[in-house]
């Protein structure tokens, strides 16, 4: 009797004891905690998935600092890469782990900045661009094809971008054809000058999704920066809006899945990491609104008509854009201080 | 006073002042520290002490700019919600009784407790174009505009909607204890309604007054979420300075020492009124 | 009398005031569009969806028992405090008066990061007794301040002649103080309870993240868009706070006597 309750006993507690609770730091609402893909996860694997959330990248880094072994993947996109390693805070990617590596368009998975030191410490996982999204309903005849728009008079109160001091730069950079990612001190009075002439132009500052989406569906915005996963989402829920890459190009983010040096859980950090690059969650995840995958597998499975597949399966769209490239800390300080001198002289 | 005496009212005001040493003032105290630093010292960071925060802060003419920004928008706020709210505390204390007033008093708390971001954004469906004030206005004078968004107005709007219940209340508190009698004993001396009010009502009122004021005054020259929502391009304050120290950058130091000069500067002010209110009072 | 119609009219005004926004909220919670457009069209979708949002839900319970702990923790603390500074005058009184700025002066996320780190390098770490250390400490200064209020309008004479009189303090609290404080009192627990259910910062910062309260899980649904949902919970804690309150009225006296 002994040795029958004894060997089931065992035989329940031994998967249990494989089975590891890994904890996820991400965006909320960005592809790691939809339900379906946790409950698909945990049936294939036995790991449960736990979340926590941030709202700024200097939250994570913070979090990733001062609570060692908390968390097992972390989202970093790849312009923070860099500086995560450099502080130790990372654990280098075993590509024997992620078999789904395989498929990852070369380009991204030798990525400079998620290759810091030469090896690989963050997987590829989405992308996307910053670009301008206009309201259907205020260019009736198709939307405009330059930055110039946000200038544009006719459109005086109407127009709104990110209130954030790296893209506001970055993005008079770019309307203004030079490299975001190279900007001189000479080129910051310039942008300076851009960005004074913008103000008059902004109706309101856009921080997040919800009131970029209220606001453009109430028609306070003719024509406004946003992120292209984004503008899927939206324009998939039946907002009227179209979103435009222009001549001048856009900002192109690469968000990767890293894993925390000080994890205790890397094995199965490393198998979430990879159902989250595999075809079967993406395709599924594209239906809802989600940015591009760094996946060539994934991408092909994709439906011909499917948001990102027309608008960044373009080569020519591909080739206007410039990924943003990690900022020392010392721009950054200097970028917000010209930001935050242009809003207080409103 | 007396051993006992004293006794007691230090166990009546240990609990809650320990309660703050703990949760705020310790806490409050790193982070004084942290201010004096170059950087924080967390894993492999170097810091050492400065004052360099506290200069930059000082002589930034950004960052006046959006002090008095905030100190003017408190300002405002608190003026608006005292004249709007001290009449109101008044008719609830001296005109109504019983279950009508508790009813009515109840029912001026009541929106206290709705969630702050959800009431600012229901504020922005009602004051922007295409919202409900200007569908209102445009049914009843055809071909009128009324967008009130992003602007001062609907900064004030919406902090005054935030904060008159605490002004409300507090004179509710003071006003309702005023006894009849006095005031009957100066009416039958012939004394008219303006004087009594302003001679005998407002200084036993002042209490409620100043609370309330406080109250709306010293949180409001902190807040940059409602500006920003209801503001927009011109929703920018102090606050947001010091937010973005934390959320855009990774500089907490200055952060800090922006708060502490807030700190000081609001304690500045009160102090700079209270004699001017203790006369009022004498 | 004009002077009552005309205060009767002002305070109808004023309640109107206060009511747009959440009336306009209820409304909303109420309308199709997931992205706040009017014109309205009525749906019942939100609050369906309402009811299968278990995350939604438990943060709204979790964020009301909270309240509850906290407006009893601090009115309790609170009241203690205001009364002594009331009755007794003592070096140093002034600067505790002025120590209760701090926490309403200093901007939240300041506290709140300080919180943070603090309680985590003493060991408290995260979670909801960190929660209720930091939401009794932000409502406090809210409590003591309103009851001072009250309590500066009576006359000290009467306690002392009370206490010549040879009543003990007890009966003294009892039987003076406290029916003269009440209306203070119960102000400052509604506050209290305001204060810790509206409490974003803080509870953002020292909440677990699987067991988080309502103001962060709407913060946090900002980025991603929030819908309707929230509305309807938010209408819901309304109308319920409202049947509260009026059986309150109808079972309780607290508007003071004098």
């Amino acid at each position: 009797m002994k040795t029958i309750l004894t060997t089931s006993a065992l035989a329940l507690i031994a998967p249990m004891a494989l089975a590891d609770e890994i904890r996820v730091l991400n965006w909320q609402g960005y592809g790691t905690d939809l339900d379906w893909a946790i409950a698909a996860f945990t049936e294939a694997t036995g790991h449960t998935v736990v979340h926590d959330y941030f709202n700024s990248e200097q939250e994570m880094l913070t979090k990733l600092r001062t609570n060692p072994g908390a968390f097992d993947v972390v989202l970093i996109n790849s312009a923070f890469t860099p500086q995560a390693q450099g502080e130790g805070l990372l654990a280098p990617i075993d590509a024997a782990k992620v078999p789904n590596l395989a498929d990852i368009d070369p380009a991204l998975a030798t990525n400079q900045d998620l290759n810091p030191g030469g090896a690989l410490y963050g997987v590829p996982w989405t992308w996307g661009l910053t670009s301008m999204a206009v309201s259907t309903v205020d260019f009736p005849d198709g939307p405009p094809n330059s930055l110039d728009v946000f200038w544009d008079p006719e459109f005086k109160g109407r127009v709104s971008i990110r209130d954030d001091a790296l893209e506001a730069v970055q993005f008079a950079a770019l309307a203004s054809g030079r490299n975001i990612n190279d900007i001189g001190i000479d080129d910051l009075d310039a942008i300076k000058a851009e960005l004074t002439d913008l103000m008059p132009q902004i109706a309101t500052f856009w921080s997040a999704e919800t009131d970029w989406n209220q606001n453009m569906a109430a028609g306070q915005f003719a024509v406004a920066t946003y992120w292209s996963g984004s503008a899927a989402r939206s324009i998939s829920e039946g907002l009227p809006v179209e979103f435009v890459v222009p001549v001048e190009g856009a900002i192109g983010w690469l968000d990767g899945l890293s894993i925390p040096a000080s994890s205790t859980k890397q094995d199965a950090a490393h198998a979430f990491i990879d159902w989250m690059i595999d075809p079967e969650f993406y395709v599924r995840w594209e239906t809802e609104g989600a940015p591009a995958t760094s996946n060539t597998a994934a991408a092909a499975a994709l439906p011909e008509d499917s948001f990102n597949r027309k608008v960044l399966g373009d080569p020519e769209v591909v080739a206007r854009v410039q990924f943003m490239r990690p900022v020392a800390d010392e721009t950054r300080e200097a970028y917000l201080a010209l930001w935050q001198e242009l809003k207080a002289a409103q | 006073m007396t051993g006992a005496e004293r006794l007691r009212a230090l166990g009546h005001l240990a609990p809650a002042y320990l309660w703050l040493t703990l949760a705020v003032f310790l806490p409050l105290s790193a982070m004084a520290f942290f201010s004096l630093l170059t950087d924080v010292p967390f894993g492999t960071r170097e810091w050492s002490f400065t004052f360099r925060n506290y200069a930059d802060a000082l002589t930034n003419p950004t960052y006046a700019t959006l002090l008095w920004k905030s100190v003017r928008l408190a300002f405002w706020v608190t003026l608006w919600c005292l004249i709007l709210g001290f009449p109101c505390a008044w008719v609830l204390a001296r005109m109504l009784q019983g279950r009508t007033r508790e009813a009515l008093f109840l029912l001026v708390i009541l929106p206290f407790w709705s969630n702050s971001l959800v009431r600012i954004f229901s504020w922005a469906i009602v004051l922007r174009g295409n919202g409900v004030l200007d569908q209102a206005a445009g049914s009843i004078l055809p071909g009128v505009r009324l967008n009130l968004m992003f602007s001062e107005s609907a900064i004030i709007i919406g902090l005054v909607h935030s904060y008159l219940p605490y002004v409300i209340l507090t004179c509710y508190l003071s006003l309702q204890a005023i006894d009849e009698t006095l005031i009957e004993a100066a009416r039958s001396l012939g004394a008219r309604w303006p004087r009594i009010l302003w001679r005998l009502v407002l200084p036993l009122a002042l209490p409620g007054l100043i609370a309330g004021a406080v109250l709306v005054f010293v949180p409001v020259v902190g807040s940059f979420m409602e500006p920003r929502l209801l503001g927009g391009r011109v929703g920018t304050t102090y606050g947001t300075l010091i937010e973005d120290q934390f959320i855009a950058v990774f500089n907490w130091p200055l952060g800090a020492a922006l708060s502490f000069i807030l700190l000081a500067v609001v304690l500045v002010i009160l102090a700079a009124a209270s004699p001017a209110l203790r006369k009022a009072a004498a | 009398m004009i002077r009552q119609t005309l205060a009767r009219a002002y305070l109808a005004l004023i309640l109107i005031f206060l009511y747009a926004p959440i009336i306009v909220m209820a409304v909303m919670s109420l309308n199709a569009s997931q992205f706040y457009a009017l014109p309205f069209e009525f749906s019942t979708r939100w609050y369906e969806r309402l009811f299968t949002n278990r995350e939604i839900l438990s943060a709204a319970w979790r964020s009301v028992w909270i309240a509850l702990v906290v407006a009893t923790i601090a009115t309790t603390l609170g009241t203690m405090a205001a009364l002594a500074l009331w009755r007794h005058d003592f070096p140093g009184k002034r600067i505790l008066q002025t120590l209760l700025f701090p926490p309403i002066a200093i901007p939240w996320l300041i506290t709140g990061t300080a919180m943070l780190i603090f309680f985590f390098g003493i060991g408290i770490g995260r979670g909801t007794p960190a929660v209720i250390l930091g939401h009794v400490a932000l409502a406090l200064p809210y409590v003591i301040v309103t009851v001072t209020a009250r309590t500066a309008s009576f006359d000290r004479a009467l306690d002392e002649a009370a206490r010549s009189l040879g009543a003990r303090p007890f009966t003294i609290a009892r039987r003076v103080t406290l029916p003269h404080a009440a209306p203070g009192i119960v102000a400052g627990a509604l506050f209290a309870f305001a204060v810790s259910f509206d409490q974003f910062v803080v509870s953002y910062f020292l909440a677990q993240p699987g067991d988080t309260t309502l103001p962060v899980l709407i913060y946090t649904a900002i980025r991603k868009g929030f819908t309707p949902e929230i509305n309807a919970v938010s209408t819901i804690i309304i109308v319920v706070s409202m049947a509260l309150m009026i059986l309150a009225a109808r079972y309780a006296r607290f508007g003071g006597t004098k």
